[in-house]
């Protein structure tokens, strides 16, 4: 089973091998043995190296724990309906909303520019942490609706797109 | 001790340092009732507290700042002792003020003494009266080119011209020879005007590389006054401190006790009583010199307390109530070595910008050797109203090197989720050479730490491979049962109240 998943540009495609202590991932030519521990927290082994990892799924996101080092990655999938990776609503693919009350840090498209599923358009702001909304569908920008520097609610989309099928 | 000290204390304060004095309180058997703001109706230190009432909204002038409010509620509640912790009221001399007129005591030092060192000019007239060694140099603006030369020659070169108005480095200049001091008096006074519209330089002894060596003191209202001894707090970022250890390897046994003494003649000379510390600076070739008195328990107290097995909040207490200071205190000596991190919520990768969200995942290290003093668990939302320390990790080991090794591996083992901690940061801090080595000076982050870079790639795959599990046993952190995310019964019971509100 693949369990697609993104950390900032880069996606990370894991194929999950489930045993009876756990499973085996491989993610490009590692093979890692994961273990659960404790709700949340995991064994993850490699060429006899073994971390202790803690990660909580939340709004989309994974917040994880490797001994100190902090990340958060994204899960790519359809029906998420909140905060971060694909803000878009289903059915309203063509509006980009902010995924909570913010600040538009930086529009990363303009108006007419050619876009894809995934792509980042616009970091938002909120509660003092850089939000990245990406695109949920193929298209073009048809509106900008905010500048740099603009505060965001969660009623007005910030970019409209034309979407190509 | 059959009779309690008092027979109630309200906790003035919130945080993991309202947790500190809550657990004190019960050590003494003296109930406490805990303040809260709207903000903080779940929080930890709100639940443990014996009683606690809800004194305003989040913003602190509101709440943990409604200096009348508060007192209102120590009287209503029956509280005839008030603990202001550290920060909001803790300095402000209106508050023992206020305590005195409504028949409460206040734990902590009488208004004089904290009107006293809360003046700059005054506390450094004073403590050079007592003896305590102040940066020398000139006590008011120069007006001609002899004065500075004279001033130069009695501090001894290198020295620092100020502009009066200054701050942010502006109007100031760092002179290493005579010859160097007209030009740079007059750079300096041209950069002044141009920045602060005021051409009032002074001089001062200019301290290379200083250490910031601060000393525990307590007094009694029997004549005693003891120290316990120092505290390093070199580390700093952005003029706060992160990092504090003792004992400091800059000290010699008798530097140690030349700063004790001066430290303790500073107290007396200032009536001071309670728990207090003198901060210093100390120079490359051990001169100190006195920079303030802190009038409260210090945020970092409790590396004095486990290398010197003493407990300082429950001294406040006794002391506050007109007991002598415990016995055992008189013959206090240093064990080990001892140091804390502070836990911010903060992101060391952004420029240390708080960072605010709720904790999904909680747990601490434990071990011997190891404290932690916090006013966060799981489930707990941390917002930006106030000061974003959540926690502070102590470690106590028998030698520096140990205590360092104990504290990266506390520092890995304390898993915060949810929102961004400096622990990765302090880590690095502490295994950098230089640290270990002890060069800790107050430029150490930015000298040091400037070009940092976290190599993230080989944890991302790592990372990757766990939230693929946990992602496929279709896992959001509620339906796993995550036990330190739950919300706690105190959440789910219902609508409820300890006590009742305050009259607004």
């Amino acid at each position: 089973m693949i369990q697609q998943l993104l950390y900032q540009d880069t996606a990370l495609d894991a194929s999950v091998e489930p045993n009876n202590h756990g499973a085996e991932v491989s993610i490009g030519d590692s093979k890692y043995v994961v273990k659960p521990l404790a709700p949340g927290k995991y064994s993850v082994e490699m060429n006899g190296i073994r971390h202790t990892v803690c990660c909580v799924i939340k709004d989309g996101r994974v917040h994880v724990d490797v001994e100190g080092v902090l990340l958060e990655l994204t899960i790519p999938s359809e029906d998420d309906d909140m905060a971060g990776g694909d803000a878009g609503m289903v059915g309203e693919k063509d509006k980009i909303y902010a995924p909570m009350p913010g600040k538009v840090v930086k529009l990363l498209v303009g108006e007419g520019d050619e876009v894809t599923e995934k792509q980042p358009l616009v970091i938002v702001e909120a509660m003092k942490m850089e939000n990245q909304v990406n695109s949920a569908a193929n298209g073009t920008v048809k509106k900008i609706n905010f500048s740099d520097g603009d505060q965001v609610d969660t009623d007005t989309p910030i970019i409209e797109l034309e979407i190509t099928e | 001790m059959s009779d309690k000290l008092f027979k109630k204390i309200l906790v003035a304060n919130r945080g993991e340092i309202a947790v500190r004095i809550i657990n004190a309180c019960r050590l003494l058997r003296i109930p406490s009732l805990a303040i809260y703001s709207t903000a903080d109706t779940d929080s930890v230190h709100a639940r443990m507290a014996d009683e606690a009432v809800e004194i305003g909204p989040p913003p602190p002038l509101e709440s943990y700042l409604a200096l009348d409010k508060i007192i209102a509620a120590a009287k209503s509640y029956n509280c005839d002792a008030i603990h202001p912790g550290y920060g909001f009221l803790a300095e402000n001399p209106l508050f023992p003020e206020k305590c005195e007129e409504a028949g409460i005591r206040f734990i902590g030092p009488s208004a004089e003494a904290m009107r006293l060192m809360g003046n700059k000019v005054e506390a450094r007239i004073k403590m050079t009266g007592a003896g305590v060694p102040v940066i020398p140099g000139m006590k008011d603006a120069g007006a001609d080119l002899r004065m500075f030369e004279e001033a130069a020659q009695e501090a001894g070169y290198p020295v620092l011209i100020k502009a009066a108005a200054g701050g942010g480095g502006k109007g100031m200049r760092v002179v290493n020879q005579p010859e160097q001091l007209q030009e740079s008096v007059e750079a300096a006074r041209r950069e002044a005007k141009n920045a602060f519209g005021d051409d009032t330089v002074y001089l001062e002894k200019y301290i290379e590389n200083p250490r910031h060596i601060e000393f525990q003191v307590l007094a009694d209202h029997h004549g005693n006054t003891i120290h316990l001894f120092e505290r390093e707090c070199s580390i700093q970022r952005r003029h706060q401190k992160i990092i504090e250890e003792t004992p400091s390897v800059a000290m010699t046994p008798a530097l140690r006790a030349q700063m004790g003494q001066a430290a303790v003649r500073a107290a007396d000379a200032s009536g001071y009583r309670n728990a207090g510390t003198v901060e210093f600076l100390v120079d490359k070739n051990g001169g100190f010199y006195f920079l303030e008195m802190n009038t409260r328990i210090q945020v970092e107290h409790p590396v004095t307390e486990m290398t010197t097995g003493s407990d300082l909040v429950v001294e406040q207490i006794r002391i506050a109530a007109g007991e002598k200071m415990s016995e055992y205190l008189f013959d206090a000596s240093q064990r080990g070595h001892a140091i804390e991190c502070r836990i911010y919520a903060e992101d060391a990768e952004n420029n240390f910008f708080p960072s605010s969200g709720d904790i999904l995942y909680y747990e601490e290290p434990v071990g011997p050797g190891i404290r932690i003093d916090s006013g966060v668990t799981g489930g707990t939302t941390v917002g930006v109203e106030y000061d974003p320390i959540l926690a502070k990790l102590i470690v106590h080991a028998p030698t520096r090197d140990l205590a360092i090794a104990k504290m990266i591996n506390a520092l890995r083992d304390y898993r915060i989720l949810g929102i961004k901690t400096s622990r990765k940061f302090m880590m690095d801090v502490l295994a950098h050479p230089e640290f270990r080595a002890g060069r800790t000076y107050t430029d150490f982050i930015e000298k040091n730490m400037g070009d940092r870079e976290v190599d993230v790639v080989p944890a991302v795959e790592v990372a990757a491979a766990a939230s693929a599990l946990a992602m496929m046993r279709k896992a959001p952190a509620t339906a796993m049962g995550i036990k330190t995310a739950k919300p706690s019964p105190w959440q789910t019971i219902g609508p409820w109240e300890i006590g009742m509100r305050i009259a607004k």
